[in-house]
């Protein structure tokens, strides 16, 4: 601890220095920290969202298999479609335990806020075994279920009307979500055939969600119904999140190599703090030694005072990530093609003591050289030095 | 009568009796600059008993330093035999910095205090350094009482009980000084060295760093060595070692 004092009071001499070394470290673990965090956030938020769908394969039409990942998910308007006749096939398939067909669409609120609609039926209620409907399910063409974040924000309650904006088509309002905390929270749901009717799309759909009558036969079922229907998109949500994993890992690799060159950048940067800072203390290094300290004791000052300063810009970077988190993710977000939705970057002890180990660990290393310059110095030559 | 037949003995005869602190024969301390050798000191030969106040004079450059140096463990030399505290410093083997650390005390005349700690911080700086130094704090990681104390004593003895919580900045030149005396008192060394430690300091301040050295040295037993070129000190020593071009005269 006397050591660490002593340390400290070596590197408050030098205030802008000391804060500039630090600042830089703390740039370096700030990075490490958001896009580590924002990987792991990404990943669980991704099986959240997929868990959420209550389905093990979807069927969409050919394209972008992200894209398709992205209207799913999140829902939204996309120019391609199939045929509703397509669900009944899938549903004659004998693997499939349940399959619920959605056709989607996108207007523009007043406020300029998107609306996304979604058109379903009693098949996907039975895929949402946990929603709570305060009011009830649809009991005309001109119903309309919204989720809790949607219904807030259209400011309407059960038995109001709500007029779907840009089509002027007002439906009655019988039932608002309980929160789910999930992109249903978000969507209003309207029966199938009258958004088909609203959106000009009669008789089609834009998705079709599975479930399987055995999770473990997944696979078979997938290369069944690709074989049936060889023009539409079949995938099981597992391969989906698969995908987009390798496609996030493979910006893994760039990530990783950002990362390496801050970290290595702040290390360079102390170790240059730290060696100037030992040429300049020669003569009072010399003291030290005149008046009995050994090499181990310089060598463990000396170490000391790297360790602080990476130490401290560790725990620096770390509370800069956080109170920074939201700016870098809508950065990240707007580099990347699909995100879910939700805080990507949280808090997380694990991360924060690995970010704070691995500054300790800069400091480790960058301080050794200087350290070592530090404890090779000979009393009576540095007495005599200028 | 004689004191020394009466059974009484005259601080001259104690220090006569008592073993050497330093013992030199021969020394030698060779410098090369490129192709230049400086020989800083020329085959001396001296013996400094312990309780001894010695003054080693000369003009700069006469080699006062480069002999304290020597006697300190800060060099080695080139040539000749040196017995510092009865310890061979000579021989290969013999580790500088432990030896240092428990036997020897340093006055600068630069004062070389940190400037970011307090006058009693400084003075307990050598008491962190070597193996020691672990066994002798307390479980919480601080310095023990024991050498706190000391170290208090010390900036008692020195005058500056009222000063103890001031940093360098706040202290005139002979304060300072004063501080390094105690610094280089609070590992109880049996030689202390002091080299030019008044060369800064004005005269009336000078001599109360003198005469502080001297007390030490006449209360406690102390060997101390000065190395000053301020000839008017000379009077003051007990005994004076002149030094000319790395020679004795």
């Amino acid at each position: 601890m006397i050591w660490f004092k002593l340390a400290f009071k070596n590197l408050i001499r030098r205030k802008t220095r000391s804060t500039l070394t630090v600042l830089g470290v703390a740039i370096a673990i700030a990075v490490l920290y958001s896009l580590f965090q924002f990987q792991q956030g990404y990943q669980s938020r991704l099986k959240g969202e997929l868990g959420a769908l209550g389905a093990h394969v979807m069927v969409v039409p050919k394209g972008c298999p992200y894209e398709a990942a992205t209207i799913a998910l999140h829902g939204g308007k996309w120019p391609r479609y199939m045929d509703e006749e397509l669900l009944d096939k899938v549903k004659a398939n004998p693997g499939v335990l349940d399959a619920a067909g959605v056709i989607m669409d996108a207007v523009f609120a007043p406020d300029n806020k998107n609306v996304i609609l979604l058109g379903i039926d009693e098949d996907y209620m039975r895929l949402r075994p946990s929603w709570h409907i305060n009011g009830h399910w649809f009991d005309s063409d001109s119903s309309v279920i919204m989720g809790a974040t949607s219904a807030q924000e259209a400011g309407v309650k059960v038995g109001d009307i709500w007029t779907v904006p840009e089509k002027s088509f007002r439906l009655h309002v019988v039932g608002v979500l309980n929160r789910t905390n999930t992109q249903d929270d978000g969507f209003v749901f309207v029966p199938r055939k009258t958004l088909q009717k609203i959106s000009g799309l009669e008789g089609k759909l834009v998705l079709i969600l599975i479930k399987a009558k055995q999770v473990d036969r997944t696979d078979a079922l997938v290369a069944s119904l690709k074989a049936d229907e060889v023009d539409m998109n079949v995938f099981p949500l597992s391969e989906l999140l698969g995908t987009i994993g390798a496609l996030m890992a493979s910006t893994k690799v760039f990530v990783s190599a950002i990362i390496l060159i801050a970290v290595v950048l702040g290390g360079v940067g102390v170790l240059n703090t730290v060696l100037m800072a030992v040429f300049e203390r020669t003569r009072e290094i010399g003291m030290m030694k005149a008046m009995g300290g050994s090499r181990g004791d310089v060598f463990k000052l000396v170490w000391a005072e790297t360790i602080l300063t990476t130490g401290l810009g560790g725990v620096a970077g770390v509370v800069v990530a956080i109170f920074s988190s939201r700016l870098v993710e809508a950065l990240i977000r707007g580099m990347i093609p699909y995100a879910p939705k939700g805080s990507l970057i949280g808090l997380s002890l694990p991360t924060m003591a690995m970010c704070v180990g691995l500054s300790l660990v800069l400091g480790l290393f960058a301080g050794f050289y200087p350290a070592f310059r530090a404890a090779s110095v000979k009393p009576v030559e540095a007495i005599k030095a200028e | 009568m004689r004191r020394e037949e009466s059974g009484i003995q005259s601080p001259e005869g104690r220090i006569q009796n008592s073993p050497a602190a330093v013992m030199a024969s021969g020394l030698t301390r060779v410098y090369r600059r490129g192709a230049e050798t400086i020989r800083a000191l020329n085959r001396i030969d001296l013996d400094i008993r312990r309780g001894e106040f010695v003054g080693i004079v000369g003009h700069s450059g006469a080699g006062k330093t480069t002999l304290l140096n020597l006697m300190g463990l800060m060099d080695r030399p080139t040539e000749g035999r040196l017995e510092v505290l009865g310890t061979d410093v000579t021989r290969r083997r013999v580790r500088f910095d432990a030896l240092r650390r428990a036997n020897i005390g340093f006055v600068f005349q630069e004062f070389y205090l940190m400037p970011t700690l307090t006058a009693l911080e400084n003075v307990l700086l050598p008491s962190m350094w070597g193996k020691g130094s672990a066994e002798r704090r307390t479980e919480n990681a601080e310095l023990p009482k024991g050498v706190r104390d000391r170290a208090k004593e010390l900036l008692d003895l020195v005058g500056l009980k009222q000063r103890m919580t001031h940093r360098p900045s706040e202290l005139s030149g002979g304060e300072m000084q004063r501080v390094a005396v105690a610094r280089a008192l609070v590992n109880s060394p049996r030689l202390l060295l002091a080299d030019e430690p008044t060369g800064n300091l004005d005269t009336s301040t000078r001599d109360g760093i003198f005469n502080l050295l001297l007390g030490l040295n006449r209360d406690s037993g102390l060997t101390v060595v000065v190395a000053t070129h301020d000839l008017s000190l000379e009077s003051r020593f007990a005994r004076v070692i002149r030094l000319e071009d790395g020679v004795i005269k």
